[in-house]
């Protein structure tokens, strides 16, 4: 290859640089990499959603309802609008109430299609559902925005998706894990409040147990204390009314509460180890707010201290088959109540010790 | 017979090395840890630990068989996920 050659070549190759960069051509390839890698994503997730459908189905076929297709089809777009946010007065209220309605409404639909099944197999179906329903919009989502950016030949859209593809991947992915505890009856780290809560009542004596609210509150004699138990009715999937059964409690016995204690789980920063264990101040609970607020406005009415104790894991730990790691923190995390408890109080006092999180797989 | 300039021969090699490199990123993906569900079954008399495979069915607080040390109930305390590398490690 002589000198002449290599300078042809390298003119052609400039030239052709040139008129990508002029016609804009360059970006059109770009975007359609971009829309071809996408659309595989979006392929695998149809893929998954089909796979899990099929699960679902079967489950619900199994337990005796005929057309399992149509009850997966109308939970499938059920939906629960956000409450008007510029109107602040009484948006917890609206709030709370648009959610119980929700939350009713998908509970009715499972339990009109399935009458003579019980509580525990209803539960699963409907937390099967909620996953279900949950990728089905992640997918519609994104084909939405992958088809609004390539007939607006809208680069930046497609880039955007590009980038954060890698994420809603891992999101999918871990949805799709957490259909199998959730199909199973397996704890999950999230179950990890309600497991502190029944090893505490296994080391106490337990006095009475009613259910309100789907939350079960357990009053027991621990540590010379009176100690009210508050947890999700398990073992199904559930995660009750906590903040609303502790304000009522609190309101039951005029305040005479001397500590609340919550103990949840908490996504962990990159970094943090998973199972770590961290004390603070405040209500450990991440539901979108009437729950907590009802705690805090507990605990403020009275002058309760209000403690939290949380034990740290990532979104999928949480979501997926507790692991080892974080059953050995529920251990430790309840000897950190025990010594709360200890410290903050005297004996004969009453405290209120309320494990957060979806009780599935954990008894009481 | 002509011979490529040491200038050309470096740009192949560069342009090979960079091709070589970005098949093997793109190809490189994270190991999946496997994970395999476990149960911890204690025997509240004497304290005797015992780990196993977690059976269909099974939830925590559940009685399950005797403890061999005692004769005591064996009951499970947890029911968690392990890596399955460290199971076959460890067995």
């Amino acid at each position: 290859m002589n000198s002449d050659t290599i300078s042809l070549i390298t003119q052609i190759i400039w030239l052709a640089i040139f008129i990508l960069l002029i016609t804009g051509l360059n970006q059109k390839i770009q975007m359609r990499i971009w829309a071809m890698d996408i659309r595989n994503k979006l392929n695998i997730i149809k893929r998954i959603i089909d796979e899990d459908r099929m699960r679902v189905e079967k489950i619900i076929s199994n337990l005796g309802y005929k057309t399992p297709a149509v009850l997966v089809d109308r939970v499938l777009d059920f939906f629960v609008i956000e409450p008007v946010g510029i109107e602040p007065t009484d948006i917890i209220k609206r709030l709370d109430h648009t959610l119980r309605t929700g939350e009713g409404t998908l509970r009715r639909f499972i339990e009109n299609s399935l009458p003579n099944v019980g509580k525990f197999e209803r539960s699963l179906v409907e937390t099967s559902m909620e996953i279900l329903s949950g990728l089905n919009l992640i997918y519609k989502v994104i084909r939405h925005y992958l088809l609004t950016g390539e007939r607006e030949n809208n680069w930046i859209l497609l880039m955007q998706l590009e980038l954060v593809m890698p994420t809603i991947m891992k999101y999918v992915e871990t949805y799709h894990m957490a259909l199998d505890p959730f199909t199973t009856g397996k704890p999950i780290g999230d179950s990890l409040g309600p497991l502190v809560v029944y090893n505490l009542v296994e080391k106490s004596k337990m006095l009475s147990k009613r259910v309100v609210d789907d939350t079960s509150i357990i009053e027991a004699w621990l540590e010379d204390r009176r100690v009210l138990f508050i947890k999700a009715e398990g073992p199904g999937s559930n995660v009750g009314h906590p903040g609303a059964v502790i304000n009522s409690l609190v309101e039951e016995l005029k305040g005479s509460v001397d500590l609340i204690i919550t103990v949840d789980a908490a996504l962990k920063l990159e970094g943090e180890d998973t199972g770590s264990i961290a004390e603070g101040v405040g209500a450990a609970i991440g539901d979108p707010g009437p729950e907590k607020i009802a705690i805090e406005r507990a605990a403020t009415k009275y002058n309760i201290p209000l403690r939290a104790i949380v034990v740290k894991m990532d979104y999928r730990e949480a979501l997926t088959v507790m692991r080892k790691e974080i059953f050995e923190s529920s251990l430790k995390a309840m000897e950190h109540v025990l010594r709360l408890i200890r410290e903050e109080t005297k004996p004969n006092s009453t405290v209120i010790v309320a494990g957060i999180g979806n009780t599935i797989g954990v008894p009481l | 017979m002509s011979y490529l300039d040491p200038y050309t021969v470096f740009t192949i090699i560069l342009v090979i090395i960079l091709i070589v490199y970005m098949f093997m990123e793109t190809k490189r993906k994270p190991a999946r840890i496997e994970y395999v569900t476990r149960e911890l079954l204690v025997c509240y008399s004497c304290g005797f630990q015992v780990e196993r495979d977690h059976e269909p069915g099974d939830f925590i607080g559940l009685v399950k068989g005797k403890c061999p040390r005692c004769g005591g109930d064996l009951k499970i305390k947890g029911i968690y996920s392990v890596d399955k590398s460290k199971i076959l490690k460890a067995s």
